[in-house]
C-alpha cells in the first residue's frame, strides 16, 4: 500500500486499538472487583467476549502491519498464527483445568499479544521467535500447574534446589557472557539464557517451603544464607534488577510468613547499606543514578536511553502516532527493556496506562488467589509468584518513565526473550496451580485426603 | 504457622503493592502532562527533524507580533556535481537581520539541530496539533503536508533596536522587555549573538541565550526582594531610621557600601535610593532565612518554572537553617550564592509594577493553520500573587525615587517617567578586574506601568556601575517603546 494511504489508515486505526485495550482492561477491572468482594467465585466469572476481542485486536493489527509498504503475506500469516496459538492455549487450559483463573490467563495473553504486535512492527523475525517462546512458555505453564497441583512433596526439595540455584549462578559468573552491561547470560547450544531469571522460581519455592513452618531464626539460617548468596552473586554479575527483585521477594515473603519486623527491617537496612556502598564502589551504579536524576544533563551518553524513552512517550501522545508511523527504532533496547516506550509511542499513553493497570490487576488477582489458598505453603507460593511478577513489572516500567532508577529487567510477557517468557509463564503457572487447588471440585478431592495430611502437619509442628 | 496471620500480612502487602502501582500510574500521568511537551520539543527528538530532501512535513513560518517574517521554509534546486542530477533541497531561511532575534527564534538546521522557538514550538510548526481530519486531508489531497505558522509576542522593531544598542555597547549581556499585565515578551536580546543563516561560523558562547539560561548574581537589584520581605515581616519598617557608617560587620565579615561611602541616617526608601548595603544586610539578618526564603519562593526563586511558552533556568536562593549570619547579610544584598536569570529579574520588576501579581512570561502570540484559522492565541496566565497591593505600591514609589534622585538618575527621561533599581554585582573572585555585572531593572511609566525591563551587562570595569552602564540603556529602550506606541 502506498505510504500516504497507509498513514491515513494507521492514523485512524489507532483509536480502535486503544479502545479495544481499554475495553479489556475495564472488563478485567470489574471482574477483579467482583472477585475481591466475593460475589462470585473466580472460576464462575464469565470472560464474555474477551477472547474474541483479543483475536480481533491481533488480527486487525497484523493486517494493518502487513499493508505497510508492499503487502506482506508473512505478516498476515503471523496474525493467524498468533490468534490460533492463543486460542489453542486458552481453550486447552480451560478444558484441562476447570478451576483455572481465566481472567488471569487472558490478561497475561493480552500483554503477550501487545508484545507480538510491537515486535512484528520492530523486527518481524523476532516476533516469530517470540510466538515460539509463547508456545514453549505455555507448555511450561502447564508443567508448573501440574507440579504445583499434584506434587505434594515440593517442599522437601529445598537443598537440591538451593544447590542448583547457586550452581547456575556461579557458572554464569565463571563462563557467562556480557550483554548490555551485565554478565548474566549463558550460552546453551545456540540460545542465550538468563539464569538469574530461573533462579527467581527456585527462590519462590525455597522461601515458601522454608517459611511455611514455624522455626527459630537460627534454623532458618541455610535459607537466609542462600538468599544472601544469590543476591550477592547477581550483584557481582552487575544485574541490579534481579538483585532488587530477589530482595523484595525475600522481605515481603518473610514478613508475610513470620510478621518478623526485625529481620525485614534488618534486611532493608543491609540493602540500603549495600546500595550506598555499591554507589560508592561501582561506576555503573553511579551512572545509572545520574542518568535517572537528570537524563538531560548528558543526553548523548549516560542519559541517552532514558531521554529517548521519554521523548518517544511524549511524541506518542494519548493515542499514539499510529502503528508503523513512529520511530521506535531510535529507542535503545526497544525490543526488550524499553518496549514499554515503543508501545506508548505508537499505541498511545492510554494503552500504556492500561498496560500498567493490567499488571496491577494480575497482582490483585494473584493475591486474591493466595488469600483463598487452604495451606500456608500454598499461600506463600502464590504470593511469591505474584510479588515477583508485580515487582518486576513495576521496576522496569518505573525505570522507563524515569520514576525510579533504571535497572535492566525485562517486562514480563511483553519484552522479547525466551528466559523472560518461560519464567513469567512459570510464575503464572504457580498462581494458576494454587487457583485450581482452591476451586470447589478440587477441594472435594482434598477433603478425602485431609485426614492423613493433617497428621503429617501435626508431626512437623511437634518437631519444632 | 497460623493462616490468619498470613492472611492479615498478605492484605498488608496487597495494599503496599496497590499503592505502588497507583503511584506509578499517577506519576506517569503527571510527568506526561507537565513535562510531555518539553520532552517532545527536545532537540534529540528525531521524529520532528526536517529532512533536506523531500521533507514529509514542511515546517510553518515564524513571524513577530506584527507579521514580520522571521523564519520560513525555502527550497532550491542543487545540481549534484558528480551525477549532474538536479535535486530540491529544503532549508529554513531567516530574516536578513536575524542576528537581532537569533536567540528567540533559534534555528532548525540539518547539521546543528534545533534551538529556541524552532525547537520549543516544533509541535505547532510541524502541525502535530492538527486534528485528525486536517491530518487526513493533508495526507490525501496535498502534495506535501504543511505545519502551522507561529506568531511571537516579540516586536521586531523593538528587538532590533535593543539588539543594536547592545552591539554598540559591545559588552556581553541581555535585555528583556515585558508587558507586566500580560507577561508578553516584547523584546528579549542576548549578546553576543549569531547568524542563523550562517551556522558554520558560530562560537559556542554566542549560542547561549543569556536572558533565560544565564544565571548571574543579582547584586543590589535583589534588594527589591529583601525590601519586600522586610515590608511583610518587620513591623513599622518604614518609620524606622537606619544609620549607615559605610561599613558594618556581621560575625566577622565586613560589608561595605559602594566606595565605603557613609550614607548617615536614612529611612528605607532613602536606603533603596542610594542602594545602601549595610542597611539591607542588617535587614536581611533581621528577617532571617525562613521569611526571606518564603518571600523569595513567592517571587519564583527555586522554582522549576514549567512555563508553557518558554524554557527558563531555575533561579537559586540557597538559604536554609544552616545559613550563617554572614551569609544572610550577603544574600540580602544579592551577593553570596543567589543566582538569577535576566528574564526572571524582569518578571520580578513586572510583578511589582503589576500590583504584586506576577504573570507567566508569554512568547506565543498565535498559531495559525493552513487556511488562516487561528488555532491558538495568547492567553495571559497568572504565575502567582507575590506581594500585597499596598506593599507593591510602596516598592513602586521607592523605585521611582531611585531614578528621580538615587543611583538610577541616568535612566531619567523627559519622555516617560521611569522607575527602577540599579545593581552592580561582583562575580567570581574579588581580585579580578573588570568582572563586575551591571544591572538595571524597572518599569515605565512609573505611575501606570505598561512596560517592565531588565538590563544586564557583563564584564563592566572598575568605577562603572549599573547606574552608569545599564540605566541609560534601559532608558533608551523605554523611549523607543513609547515611540512605537507601547
Amino acid at each position: 500500500m502506498p505510504a500516504k494511504e497507509y498513514e491515513i489508515l494507521a492514523l485512524t486505526m489507532r483509536y480502535w486499538f486503544v479502545l479495544l485495550i481499554i475495553y479489556i482492561f475495564v472488563r478485567s477491572l470489574f471482574s477483579t472487583l467482583r472477585c475481591l468482594s466475593n460475589v462470585k467465585a473466580a472460576e464462575e466469572e464469565s470472560t464474555g467476549n474477551i477472547p474474541f476481542v483479543l483475536v480481533l485486536l491481533s488480527l486487525t493489527a497484523f493486517v494493518l502491519l502487513s499493508l505497510k509498504g508492499k503487502v506482506d503475506l508473512l505478516a498476515l500469516l503471523m496474525g493467524i498464527l498468533v490468534c490460533s496459538t492463543f486460542l489453542f492455549q486458552y481453550l486447552l487450559l480451560r478444558y484441562l483445568f476447570g478451576g483455572i483463573d481465566r481472567y488471569l490467563l487472558l490478561m497475561a495473553d493480552t500483554l503477550c499479544i501487545l508484545g507480538f504486535i510491537m515486535l512484528q512492527r520492530l523486527q518481524p523475525a523476532l516476533a516469530f521467535r517470540q510466538v515460539e517462546w509463547f508456545g514453549l512458555g505455555s507448555v511450561f505453564l502447564l508443567l508448573t500447574i501440574l507440579y504445583v497441583k499434584y506434587f505434594k512433596h515440593w517442599d522437601k526439595l529445598n537443598y537440591p534446589l538451593m544447590v542448583i540455584g547457586l550452581g547456575v549462578l556461579i557458572l554464569t559468573l565463571a563462563i557467562g557472557k556480557e550483554m548490555g552491561g551485565a554478565k548474566n547470560w549463558i550460552q546453551i547450544w545456540k540460545y542465550n539464557a538468563q539464569p538469574s531469571e530461573f533462579v527467581k522460581i527456585i527462590l519462590v519455592f525455597v522461601l515458601s517451603a522454608d517459611l511455611q513452618i514455624n522455626k527459630s531464626r537460627l534454623r532458618r539460617l541455610p535459607v537466609l544464607l542462600f538468599t544472601a548468596l544469590v543476591i550477592l552473586l547477581v550483584v557481582l554479575q552487575k544485574d541490579l534488577g534481579a538483585a532488587f527483585l530477589y530482595f523484595c521477594l525475600f522481605v515481603f515473603l518473610y514478613y508475610i510468613a513470620t510478621s518478623d519486623w526485625l529481620i525485614a527491617a534488618g534486611a532493608s537496612f543491609l540493602a540500603f547499606l549495600g546500595a550506598v556502598i555499591s554507589y560508592q564502589l561501582f561506576g555503573h551504579v553511579r551512572t545509572r543514578i545520574a542518568a535517572w536524576r537528570n537524563p538531560w544533563a548528558d543526553v548523548e551518553n549516560r542519559g541517552y536511553q532514558i531521554a529517548q524513552s521519554l521523548i518517544a512517550i511524549a511524541s506518542g501522545g494519548w493515542v499514539g502516532l499510529g502503528l508503523g508511523l513512529g520511530s521506535p527504532h531510535v529507542i535503545p533496547a526497544s525490543k526488550t527493556d524499553f518496549i514499554f516506550a515503543a508501545i506508548c509511542e505508537e499505541m498511545g499513553i492510554l494503552t500504556g496506562i492500561s498496560v500498567m493497570g493490567l499488571y496491577m490487576l494480575i497482582m490483585v488477582r494473584g493475591v486474591a488467589i493466595a488469600l483463598k489458598a487452604q495451606k500456608p505453603g500454598d499461600m506463600l507460593l502464590a504470593m511469591g509468584a505474584t510479588i515477583s511478577l508485580a515487582v518486576q513489572s513495576f521496576t522496569i516500567i518505573g525505570g522507563v518513565i524515569k520514576m525510579i532508577p533504571l535497572t535492566g529487567v525485562t517486562m514480563p510477557f511483553v519484552s522479547y526473550g525466551g528466559s523472560s517468557m518461560l519464567v513469567s509463564f512459570g510464575l503464572l503457572g504457580i498462581i494458576q496451580g494454587i487457583a485450581i487447588k482452591n476451586s470447589k471440585k478440587d477441594q472435594d478431592e482434598e477433603a478425602q485426603e485431609y485426614h492423613d495430611e493433617g497428621d503429617e502437619e501435626r508431626n512437623e509442628q511437634e518437631q519444632d | 504457622m497460623s493462616k490468619s496471620r498470613i492472611k492479615k500480612n498478605t492484605i498488608g502487602v496487597l495494599l503496599v503493592l496497590t499503592a505502588l502501582y497507583l503511584s506509578l500510574i499517577a506519576y506517569f500521568c503527571y510527568a506526561v502532562l507537565f513535562y510531555g511537551s518539553r520532552w517532545f520539543a527536545d532537540s534529540y527528538n528525531t521524529r520532528v527533524k526536517m529532512d533536506e530532501k523531500n521533507p514529509r512535513i514542511i515546517p510553518g513560518n515564524i513571524t513577530d507580533r506584527n507579521g514580520v517574517m522571521l523564519a520560513e521554509t525555502k527550497s532550491e534546486l542543487v545540481k549534484d556535481s558528480s551525477t549532474g542530477k538536479e535535486e530540491r533541497y529544503y532549508f529554513r531561511a531567516y530574516h536578513d537581520k536575524a542576528t537581532s532575534v537569533a536567540h528567540v527564534v533559534g534555528f532548525n538546521h540539518s547539521k546543528y539541530g534545533r534551538s529556541g522557538v524552532e525547537a520549543l514550538y516544533i509541535y505547532y510548526l510541524m502541525g502535530y496539533n492538527n486534528s485528525l481530519i486536517e491530518k487526513i486531508y493533508q495526507k490525501a489531497f496535498l502534495p506535501q503536508e504543511r505545519g502551522n505558522d507561529v506568531a511571537l509576542t516579540v516586536d521586531f522593531r523593538l528587538q532590533d533596536y535593543a539588539s543594536q544598542l547592545m552591539k554598540k555597547q559591545g559588552k556581553k549581556g541581555s535585555v528583556v522587555l515585558l508587558n507586566p499585565q500580560t507577561g508578553e515578551i516584547l523584546a528579549m536580546v542576548s549578546y553576543p549573538t549569531f547568524n542563523p543563516n550562517n551556522m558554520d561560523k558560530v562560537d559556542d558562547d554566542s549560542l547561549v541565550n543569556r536572558a533565560t539560561q544565564g544565571l548571574y548574581p543579582p547584586g543590589s537589584v535583589f534588594k527589591l526582594v529583601t525590601a519586600a520581605a522586610a515590608l511583610e515581616n518587620i513591623e513599622n519598617v518604614l518609620e524606622r531610621e537606619f544609620n549607615c557608617t559605610g561599613t558594618a560587620e556581621f560575625n566577622g565579615t565586613k560589608i561595605q557600601c559602594y566606595k565605603g561611602e557613609a550614607h548617615g541616617v536614612l529611612d528605607l526608601a532613602q536606603a533603596m535610593a542610594v542602594s545602601c548595603n549595610t542597611t539591607f544586610a542588617g535587614l536581611g539578618t533581621e528577617i532571617g532565612w525562613k521569611d526571606l526564603l518564603q518571600t523569595g519562593k513567592k517571587f519564583g526563586f527555586n522554582d522549576d518554572f514549567l512555563f508553557s511558552d518558554i524554557r527558563v533556568k531555575q533561579s537559586n536562593l540557597p538559604i536554609n537553617y544552616r545559613t550563617s549570619k554572614q551569609e544572610m547579610a550577603w544574600t540580602a544584598v544579592g551577593q553570596g550564592k543567589v543566582l538569577v536569570t535576566p528574564l526572571h529579574m524582569a518578571m520580578i520588576a513586572a510583578a511589582i509594577a503589576n500590583d504584586g501579581v506576577m504573570m507567566e512570561p508569554k512568547l506565543l502570540y498565535s498559531v495559525v493553520g493552513r487556511n488562516g484559522n487561528v488555532q491558538k492565541q495568547l492567553e495571559p496566565k497568572v504565575y502567582g500573587k507575590v506581594l500585597d497591593k499596598e506593599n507593591a505600591e510602596i516598592l513602586k514609589s521607592m523605585m521611582a525615587k531611585v531614578v528621580l534622585e538615587g543611583t538610577g538618575k541616568q535612566a531619567r527621561s523627559n519622555r516617560i517617567t521611569i522607575a527602577g533599581k540599579t545593581g552592580t554585582a561582583e562575580q567570581g573572585s574579588k581580585d579580578q578586574q573588570n568582572k563586575n555585572l551591571a544591572w538595571f531593572v524597572g518599569f515605565a511609566p512609573s505611575d501606570t506601568p505598561r512596560l517592565a525591563i531588565a538590563v544586564l551587562l557583563e564584564d563592566v570595569g572598575q568605577g562603572e556601575t549599573g547606574g552608569t552602564q545599564a540605566a541609560p540603556l534601559a532608558r533608551k529602550v523605554f523611549e523607543k517603546a513609547v515611540e512605537l506606541g507601547y
